[in-house]
């Protein structure tokens, strides 16, 4: 979806309710995003952000969310809650139609991260069975007020990040390996025996397709982040829990019935992503892959084809990453987004709206 | 190829304009060497004695046990019940330090296994003394069985547990036995930490000592944030999960019975203790000598704010049942919520943002 077919589904009660600035930002933008955000007051929202970086509009939120999942067929966001939150809201990106908050059943709670099926009828959210210490995905149905109606394993522990595949039938997932517990906070409770695993699920039945496991030299690489490319090749990026001074892969790739293959990222790169990548990004048309280290304070561009770095600048507390018009939308803790300061603190991840 | 490469250059386009701006707020950071100071301080004058306090408790208690075990009677259990009080207490101040190596082989959930909210540990506990398992009345038959089993938790239903009054007789022969093996337990672990730490190239020369060959921080502003962290999730230890594990506020249910040590009526023991944790570790570290001169109120107000909750927090009842059951209990339980809620935002926030991180501790943790 475009911007001029942003600008029609949004139509003129939405263009009705900005105020002329924002309207104006949004007349001129070639594309929009969505991010969380906390505010100087220290409540919390997601707001819709232009290609520049100028708000748009915002969303208020009973806490802190993290990632997004968003449907261009229903044009339906939901902003899930950091981990351990157990709400998720449902929205549109133009605010007029009724939100709705999902709330993670007893026993589970978000990881902060979900997808939709391709038509968006389903939404799929990975979750914490966290007194059986596995992963789960929770499906809800879009189209009954985000009625809960199924769950699959999510065959690992501490999953984070999923998606789903281009033609609906397979789900993508990072489970990360740490086991955390809503009574111990955000604490990770396994670092000296972390389970790293990417997995690919059929989406209809949950059947294991292929999992990957880390070798034991890797156990502590967190495997947190994924983006899929248009060849349906699926790019992951980690986060390290070992020693500081090592320097493990930090992103690679796989598909369906390959193995998975890091990227040799030049030294110097890696170092400067702090062995911890917080967001990646795929944009498909321009064939990059972005990066982005709040601890380093890094963004990295790829190329998609063959994994050569094609770029790198630094940004202070880079934050999130997505696929712009041509190249990548970059944000940071500081309120940047691509030429724009505002004033708020941009949380992770960022997903492109039209 | 070509395509990638110039949309590369549109992306790094974007980040140049940010980045310009970014250089344009000035944001304090403090000097390499004054971070270096400040951890050495939270080091030596902090975690270390810190570590060494709970080991010598640890032995106090384990020979409190041993005590009562030879010489069953009312005035040896009180003698090992008030032991056991000193030893928590001694915890409760470094406990807060949850980073490597407390963190690894389950040391933190062996020394203390809470909160148990299904009981599981209880459980455990109350099985093996209706069974009398003998290979739990040594330290080393100990180590295979769950971390339930092995610490204050278990050691607090051993001490003042429904069947605790059979300790003064030799009718609590196995009871007492199995409570000496886990004091004993918990002071071989605490031994391991003070080795740990007191180790010149181990852990604390990495603390101290930031760089490239470092195993746990490459710069003093990592080592800095990790110090802040302990601070900010002890904060969220004393409220999240010592108070709000059975106090959520006046208008939900309380659950008197999940709160920690309420059998033995050290709850406020343990708060206590994790409060004077955090308030010495603040100021021996002289958190304020990394702030600009106009800004050292901020650490003021911590100090004020961990003040008064420790002055209301000295005057709770120690039964966390007659507390929850009247007004005024409650009322001094919302104080002590409301204030931690401030004291974490104080810590994160406030100091937080003082120190570079432009948007305060928790939210530089990306997840």
């Amino acid at each position: 979806m475009d911007r001029r077919s942003f600008m029609r589904a949004a139509g003129i009660g939405f263009a009705a309710t900005l105020a002329p600035r924002s309207l104006l930002a949004l007349e001129r933008a070639d594309a929009v995003y969505a991010s969380g955000f906390r505010a100087p007051d220290g409540s919390f929202g997601i707001a819709t952000v232009s290609e520049r970086g100028e708000i748009i509009d915002r969303t208020r939120l009973p806490a802190r969310s993290h990632g997004m999942a968003f449907s261009r067929a229903t044009l339906r966001l939901v902003a899930f809650a950091r981990r351990p939150g157990t709400f998720a809201l449902a929205t549109d990106p133009f605010g007029t139609a009724e939100p709705v908050v999902i709330t993670a059943p007893e026993g589970r709670h978000f990881y902060g991260h979900g997808a939709f099926s391709p038509g968006g009828s389903l939404l799929y959210a990975s979750e914490n069975d966290f007194d059986a210490n596995r992963g789960m995905i929770g499906i809800y149905d879009a189209g009954d007020r985000f009625r809960r109606v199924g769950e699959l394993e999510a065959h690992g522990i501490g999953t984070h990040d999923m998606a789903v595949s281009d033609d609906g039938s397979m789900l993508v997932i990072a489970n990360g390996g740490i086991e955390t517990h809503p009574d111990f906070g955000r604490a990770k409770l396994n670092l000296d025996h972390m389970e790293p695993s990417l997995v690919l699920l059929g989406a209809r039945d949950g059947r294991l397709l292929q999992k990957h496991r880390l070798p034991t030299s890797l156990r502590q690489l967190s495997t947190r982040h994924i983006a899929l490319a248009e060849d349906g090749r699926i790019w992951f990026a980690c986060q390290w829990e070992g020693a500081r001074n090592a320097r493990p892969p930090l992103v690679g790739h796989l598909a369906r019935g390959e193995e998975l293959r890091f990227v040799d990222l030049p030294e110097h790169v890696t170092e400067g992503l702090a062995n911890y990548v917080g967001a990646i990004a795929v944009n498909r048309a321009d064939g990059i892959v972005g990066l982005t280290s709040p601890k380093g304070g890094l963004a990295v561009s790829l190329d998609a084809r063959t994994g050569a770095v094609l770029g790198e600048r630094p940004v202070p507390e880079a934050a999130g990453v997505a696929p712009g018009k041509q190249g990548l939308a970059v944000s940071s803790y500081g309120g940047s987004f691509n030429d724009i300061r505002s004033p708020v603190a941009w949380d992770q991840h960022i997903v492109r709206l039209g | 190829m070509l395509k990638a490469l110039a949309t590369a250059m549109a992306f790094l386009a974007f980040v140049s304009a940010s980045t310009a701006q970014e250089g344009a707020t000035s944001r304090t950071v403090p000097e390499p060497e004054a971070v270096r100071q400040v951890v050495e301080k939270a080091v030596d004058s902090f975690i270390r004695p810190g570590y060494r306090n709970f080991h010598r408790e640890a032995v106090e208690l384990a020979a409190d046990m041993d005590a009562l075990c030879r010489t069953p009677s009312p005035t040896t259990l009180a003698v090992a019940r008030k032991g056991f009080a000193k030893a928590a207490r001694s915890w409760a101040r470094i406990e807060i330090v949850r980073t490597w190596p407390a963190i690894e082989e389950n040391r933190l959930e062996r020394i203390l296994f809470y909160p148990d909210r299904k009981s599981t540990g209880l459980k455990q506990v109350q099985a093996l003394l209706a069974n009398s398992d003998e290979s739990a009345t040594q330290a080393a038959g100990l180590k295979g069985k769950s971390v339930a089993m092995q610490g204050f938790g278990a050691l607090e239903f051993v001490l003042a547990g429904t069947g605790s009054e059979n300790l003064a007789t030799r009718q609590g022969d196995f009871r007492c036995r199995y409570g000496r093996a886990v004091a004993q337990n918990i002071e071989e672990i605490a031994s391991e930490l003070v080795v740990l730490w007191d180790a010149p190239d181990g852990v604390q020369r990495h603390w101290k000592q930031p760089g490239p060959d470092n195993p746990l921080f490459r710069t003093e502003q990592e080592a800095m944030t990790a110090l802040l962290g302990i601070l900010v999730h002890g904060a969220e230890m004393v409220r999240d999960q010592r108070i709000e594990t059975f106090y959520k506020g006046a208008d939900r249910p309380a659950f008197p019975k999940q709160a920690i040590f309420w059998r033995s009526q050290n709850t406020w023991t343990m708060v206590d203790g994790n409060l004077e944790g955090l308030r010495d570790l603040v100021l021996t570290s002289e958190l304020v000598e990394l702030l600009p001169s106009d800004q050292h109120s901020i650490i003021g107000s911590i100090d004020f704010v961990l003040k008064s909750l420790s002055r209301v927090v000295k005057t709770l009842h120690p039964d966390v049942e007659a507390i929850v059951g009247a007004p005024a209990g409650r009322q001094k339980l919302d104080f002590v919520l409301v204030n931690g809620r401030d004291l974490i935002n104080r810590l994160n926030d406030d100091y937080g943002s003082a120190i570079g991180l432009t948007s305060g501790f928790s939210f530089s943790d990306g997840d």
